[in-house]
């Protein structure tokens, strides 16, 4: 069996004097995450071969937590503009969440221009949900019309932060915001809902990146911000495989808590079974055994 | 404005009532400021929660106990944990409402002809497959086109269209507990009624403080075994059974329903366990409806319900000594007669929702003049 590559990007720099990404390093490190995860010694051009030119591109970020806790816009934004930049077409990127509302209040500014990065939520006028609901095991569940048919693939930016009763939320959990009814799917740790959701064609065959933002993690309490548990760690988790990339993010969470004293979230009951349930469905890998991290400082 | 001026506007997504010049415009102004939020959703401190360290919250109106961290909601999409303090977002956010006929609930027994004003918000506290009002009640109130009706303006819209009941309905009042609370106290003012048409799926004392509000309750009972409620509904069977009599147990009216899908929850055996356990937690003389099953939502894959099912269904529970036992959604079907358990004569005359010929008198069978419960005036 080929191993999973995850690549962990570590960075000194990546956070400004005020507290907030700095948007040159946010790019050396995405630079550098690619061309380790593609074997590329070009970042860009491994931008090309994972994105045909004419493909509108979807950055699901996470604005849940509004500014305290969301995928801040100076990552996001620069992600966006390197994508457009390299790709040749701005305003095929486009950076959204489930609500104008959530996104403005995580400090994004709402764009649909032509020409130009497009930012917006799902409920934008003229866009909404599917009208009919898809259904996949235990989920049926209305998607964004933005996941569902405004793009082509999809890049899940997520953060990486503990969760009350998922365990961990990471990329795979990010898609609960491209559905309409995620809080029927919180049930016994979120397990199977979110692996059957993921399975579901326009996140499976759509998704083709995650980037999980571990800047700053919140490792314990979460998804709320509680300053008291979280941590610095300057760090973004790269990968293809969207079941391994969160499990080395809940290794990274449990390494935080071992270090702070607190119990493992197995301890806690609450333990992210839905890697296990992913792969079982053919998702990805979730075992440290068949996972490769390479991990790099710039 | 006629009623059918009004039905018109219902299903067109009419604002009338917000334009009303029943409604003040000074109090429309003050109670939209109170209640609602840019965004369109209320934000009115919800009951029944306890308070947690961390800014974390636990839900206590119903059997899930949702627990749930800043910013988030619980499974019913309409109560939200705001830094610590738990509102709800769909106070007087109303989306959808009709004046109905009361069999259509169904309540037989309650008031029989007369109309009531119906409203809902969106969400619910499970998910059935089979739900008909999926548009609304597995949506998050953001999600739908709503009204603000305050308590006020639904008792006085009720009142104004000769409506004697507001009913609480289509999607799940529970989650929408403390607009049903204080509207039903204003409908009272005005000497309206209150109906209440739920899964039973909430706690004992949010109901407790229910039942001194509403006059009739319908329950909707999906099936007598947990494995439905675990598969089809995402709910629990025993609350509901103990919301059943604890509302036996008060001066509340009480109806049951039972929607027959065919394979799922229609064996007889198991009917037969669930008549028998009316029997002898409730009594005899509690409504039990059997529905006729449509395919839609999620299940569409099983065919409607047989009608020979529904009789041997309504034949098994009046042998098991249930005095009221009904057919719905089988219009012109005898089943849907009220019958006097004593000499077996036609009370109330039905078809679908239309009372043809209403025999009692008082609350007896003019025939043999033995008493039929109910809420009969």
């Amino acid at each position: 069996m080929e191993k999973a590559r995850v690549v962990i990007i570590r960075s000194e720099r990546a956070l400004a004097a005020n507290g907030l990404p700095d948007p040159s390093s946010m790019l050396r490190m995405f630079r550098k995450g690619l061309e380790i995860l593609t074997g590329s010694n070009q970042a860009e051009e491994a931008l090309r071969q994972l994105f045909q030119p004419a493909e509108n591109i979807g950055i699901k970020i996470n604005t849940i937590g509004r500014r305290a806790i969301s995928t801040y816009p100076e990552m996001a934004v620069t992600l966006g503009l390197w994508l457009g930049k390299t790709l040749g077409h701005e305003d095929k990127i486009i950076i959204w969440d489930r609500t104008n509302e959530e996104l403005k209040e995580a400090g994004y500014k709402l764009s649909r221009s032509v020409g130009s990065l497009r930012i917006m939520g799902t409920d934008s006028s003229g866009i909404g949900y599917t009208s009919q609901p898809v259904i996949n095991r235990s989920v049926a569940s209305l998607f964004s019309r933005i996941q569902a048919e405004l793009v082509d693939s999809a890049i899940s930016l997520a953060l990486l932060k503990d969760h009350g009763i998922a365990g961990i939320t990471g990329g795979m959990k990010n898609y609960f915001g491209a559905i309409h009814n995620p809080n029927k799917y919180h049930d016994s740790n979120c397990d199977p809902y979110l692996a059957d959701l993921f399975e579901i064609d326009l996140i499976r065959k759509k998704h083709r990146l995650t980037i999980l933002d571990a800047l700053r993690v919140q490792y314990h309490r979460g998804p709320s911000y509680h300053p008291q548990w979280n941590e610095k760690t300057n760090q973004l988790i790269f990968g293809f495989d969207p079941v391994a990339v969160d499990a080395v993010g809940w290794k990274l969470i449990e390494n935080l808590r071992a270090k702070k004293g607190l119990p493992t979230l197995s301890e806690e009951r609450r333990e992210p079974t839905y890697l296990q349930t992913a792969e079982n469905s053919g998702l990805g890998l979730a075992h440290f055994d068949n996972i490769e991290i390479i991990e790099e400082e710039v | 404005m006629r009623r059918r001026d009004f039905l018109k506007g219902t299903a067109a997504g009419s604002g009338w009532l917000l334009t009303s010049n029943s409604l003040r415009t000074g109090q429309q102004r003050l109670l939209a400021t109170e209640a609602r939020t840019a965004a369109g959703l209320s934000r009115v401190e919800a009951r029944y929660y306890d308070r947690l360290p961390d800014r974390e919250i636990k839900c206590r109106l119903c059997p899930r106990f949702c627990q749930l961290g800043d910013k988030e909601r619980g499974f019913c999409g309409v109560r939200e944990n705001q830094n610590g303090k738990y509102y709800t977002l769909v106070y007087g956010q109303v989306a959808s409402y009709n004046i109905d006929p009361i069999e259509k609930k169904p309540l037989f027994h309650f008031l029989p002809g007369a109309m009531a004003f119906s409203l809902a918000t969106a969400g619910c506290n499970v998910a059935c497959k089979f739900c008909q009002n999926w548009e609304i009640s597995q949506m998050r109130p953001e999600q739908v086109q709503s009204r603000y009706l305050p308590p006020e303006a639904v008792a006085e819209a009720a009142a104004r269209y000769n409506c004697p009941i507001v009913a609480y309905t289509y999607s799940e009042p529970v989650i929408f507990y403390e607009f049903m609370y204080d509207t039903s106290l204003e409908t009272r003012k005005k000497g309206l009624r209150n109906a209440v048409i739920t899964n039973g799926f909430i706690n004992p004392e949010p109901l407790a403080e229910l039942i001194k509000v509403v006059e009739a309750i319908k329950i909707d009972l999906k099936a007598f075994n947990q494995d439905f409620y675990t598969n089809y509904v995402r709910g629990q069977l025993k609350p509901v059974l103990d919301s059943i009599k604890q509302i036996a147990s008060s001066k509340v009216w009480l109806e049951i329903v039972y929607l027959v899908i065919p394979t799922l929850n229609d064996k007889a055996e198991e009917i037969r366990q669930m008549a028998r356990w009316l029997k002898t937690e409730i009594g005899p003389d509690y409504p039990l409806h059997f529905s006729r099953f449509q395919p839609m939502y999620l299940i569409k894959n099983l065919p409607p319900t047989p009608i020979s099912t529904l009789e041997r269904l309504r034949d098994i529970a009046l042998e098991e000594g249930l005095h009221y036992v009904y057919l719905g959604n089988v219009p012109g079907h005898p089943g849907e007669n009220t019958y006097c358990p004593n000499c077996g004569q036609v009370v109330i005359e039905r078809y679908g929702y239309t009372i043809k010929k209403n025999s009692l008198s008082g609350n007896k069978c003019r025939h043999c003049h033995q008493i039929i419960p109910g809420v009969w005036s």
